[in-house]
């Protein structure tokens, strides 16, 4: 594998007195793909949001590209990092009152500085790329929950990234719309972007990511290719778990 | 019966002095616009600023509720006294032009100035706790979202949460807008003849109450429909959250 894009070195994270990070240390590669899993309430949304400083860390240190982001990097600094680093969420988070390209568009051209002209074609073009052309111009109450889900997928990638973050981004959908989401996802995959993804979908890990890690009561439990990890865990959480969501 | 019909609704007294009351209710509904529009602006800078982020703007923050709660804790008529009668002073002793303490601008008298800036810095206040409900409203993923693509927390503001607050808050506003315009009467003490103190005036020559009754019928003219399209706004905002839960 080529250069770390992402490292993590003893990540801490607090809420009073509740320690969610307790010391994470990863290193993503360029162009991997990393799910991340983990029961509720192992830290696993907060890693990620620890990523993009949406909660910054209490303790360690996060390099991206060779920068170090946390520790005194503030005001632009911040906005610097979160815009090469793209996320998705669970609850889609679309704008409701922008339509589905103005929702592609606007950082475009609030944070990157594009011409409209240049914002309206990548935004297009974006939205082709997740097969959403024909609802360019509906308004995110118009859509269902996947397209809601893919047009923040476009929104997000518009900002070239050098991350993708997906929280667990097929939770709060109906069962026959997690597939369209999941296949876009395994499209960029395929293309090289570097991928962290938060997720239950067994499945979308094994098919797709290259490392597994798995997390529980704030630290990483086991993490290594995904073969290994999932069907052979080493460790006895790694195996009660899977063991829960595969129903072995 | 007649006494109270005459009393009232003397149309000949309202008759003659129809010009007299509407130049009066011309005031008022000045006072009320100007007013109203600059109370819009300044709350909403206030409840931006009661917004601010981290520990740096903590101060800010904690002057910003203070201000509010000042403002909205006293009578907007004590706001109007100390201003009318302590701004030429206060003006002149810090060596600020006689227009700034006395200001007489686009042909208006300085009480029209002096209510001006009592009812702005009093609706200021009631008008920053509504757009900081609607603000607070809006989803925290909203935030998170523009942050996450890079946004400032004032750009986020400007292009993401302010304009989905506004949308919801603007049936409330409509409503401190109908309060602040009735309490533009209270400008009437430092003698500006609006359309209460025109009516009064009449009222201590005639002995009759029909130029102040035509005064409230120019005020329900303005208020009713006023109250009609908040009603409307209302119900029609209700419809599309309905929709929305049932797709």
């Amino acid at each position: 594998m080529s250069e770390p894009v992402l490292e993590l070195h003893g990540v801490h994270k607090r809420f009073g007195t509740l320690e969610v990070l307790r010391g994470i240390d990863l290193t993503v590669p360029k162009g991997s793909v990393v799910c991340v899993l983990g029961p509720s309430g192992s830290g696993k949304s907060t890693l990620l949001r620890c990523i993009n400083l949406l909660e910054p860390p209490d303790e360690g240190r996060i390099v991206i590209e060779g920068k170090e982001i946390t520790g005194g990097g503030g005001g632009d600094d911040l906005d610097y990092v979160r815009r090469r680093v793209g996320m998705v969420f669970q609850q889609f988070n679309l704008f409701p009152h922008k339509s589905a390209l103005e929702n592609v568009r606007l950082a475009q051209e609030k944070v990157l500085g594009r011409s409209r002209e240049e914002a309206t074609a990548k935004a297009h073009e974006l939205l082709a790329r997740v097969g959403l052309s024909d609802k360019a111009d509906e308004y995110p109450d118009r859509l269902s929950g996947g397209q809601q889900q893919r047009v923040a997928i476009a929104r997000a990638l518009a900002m070239d990234p050098y991350v993708m973050l997906f929280d667990e981004v097929t939770s709060a959908l109906d069962p026959e719309l997690i597939k369209e989401v999941l296949d876009v996802m395994r499209e960029l995959a395929a293309e090289g972007m570097t991928m962290i993804v938060v997720t239950h979908e067994i499945g979308f890990a094994r098919d797709v990511a290259n490392d597994v890690v798995f997390m529980d009561e704030g630290v990483i439990v086991e993490e290594g290719p995904v073969r290994r990890v999932i069907d052979a865990p080493r460790e006895e959480r790694t195996k009660r778990f899977l063991g829960l969501v595969l129903g072995h | 019966m007649d006494v109270v019909f005459e009393q009232y609704f003397d149309f000949g007294i309202m008759r003659d002095e129809f010009g007299f009351v509407l130049d009066g209710f011309w005031q008022t509904l000045q006072l009320s616009l100007i007013a109203g529009a600059l109370s819009l602006m300044w709350g909403l800078v206030l409840a931006l600023l009661r917004q601010l982020p981290g520990k740096r703007f903590a101060p800010v923050r904690g002057l910003t509720i203070a201000y509010v709660d000042a403002f909205r804790g006293v009578p907007l008529l004590l706001v109007i006294l100390i201003i009318s009668g302590s701004a030429p002073f206060v003006a002149e002793g810090l060596g600020l032009p006689r227009s700034v303490g006395i200001p007489q601008w686009f042909g208006k008298t300085d009480p029209f100035w002096y209510g001006t800036l009592a009812i702005t810095l009093t609706y200021g206040a009631y008008m920053a706790e509504v757009y900081r409900a609607g603000i607070e409203g809006v989803p925290r993923g909203q935030m998170e979202a523009a942050r996450a693509l890079g946004m400032s927390h004032g750009r986020a503001m400007r292009h993401v949460i302010v304009p989905q607050a506004v949308r919801r808050v603007i049936p409330p506003l409509l409503n401190d807008f109908i309060a602040l315009m009735k309490d533009t009467s209270l400008v009437g003490v430092i003698a500006l003849l609006e359309v209460v103190e025109a009516g009064q005036t009449v009222q201590a020559e005639t002995l009759n109450s029909s130029a102040l009754t035509l005064g409230a019928l120019m005020f329900l003219v303005v208020t009713l429909p006023l109250a009609r399209i908040v009603d409307r706004y209302i119900a029609r905002e209700q419809g599309r959250f309905q929709r929305g839960l049932a797709t």
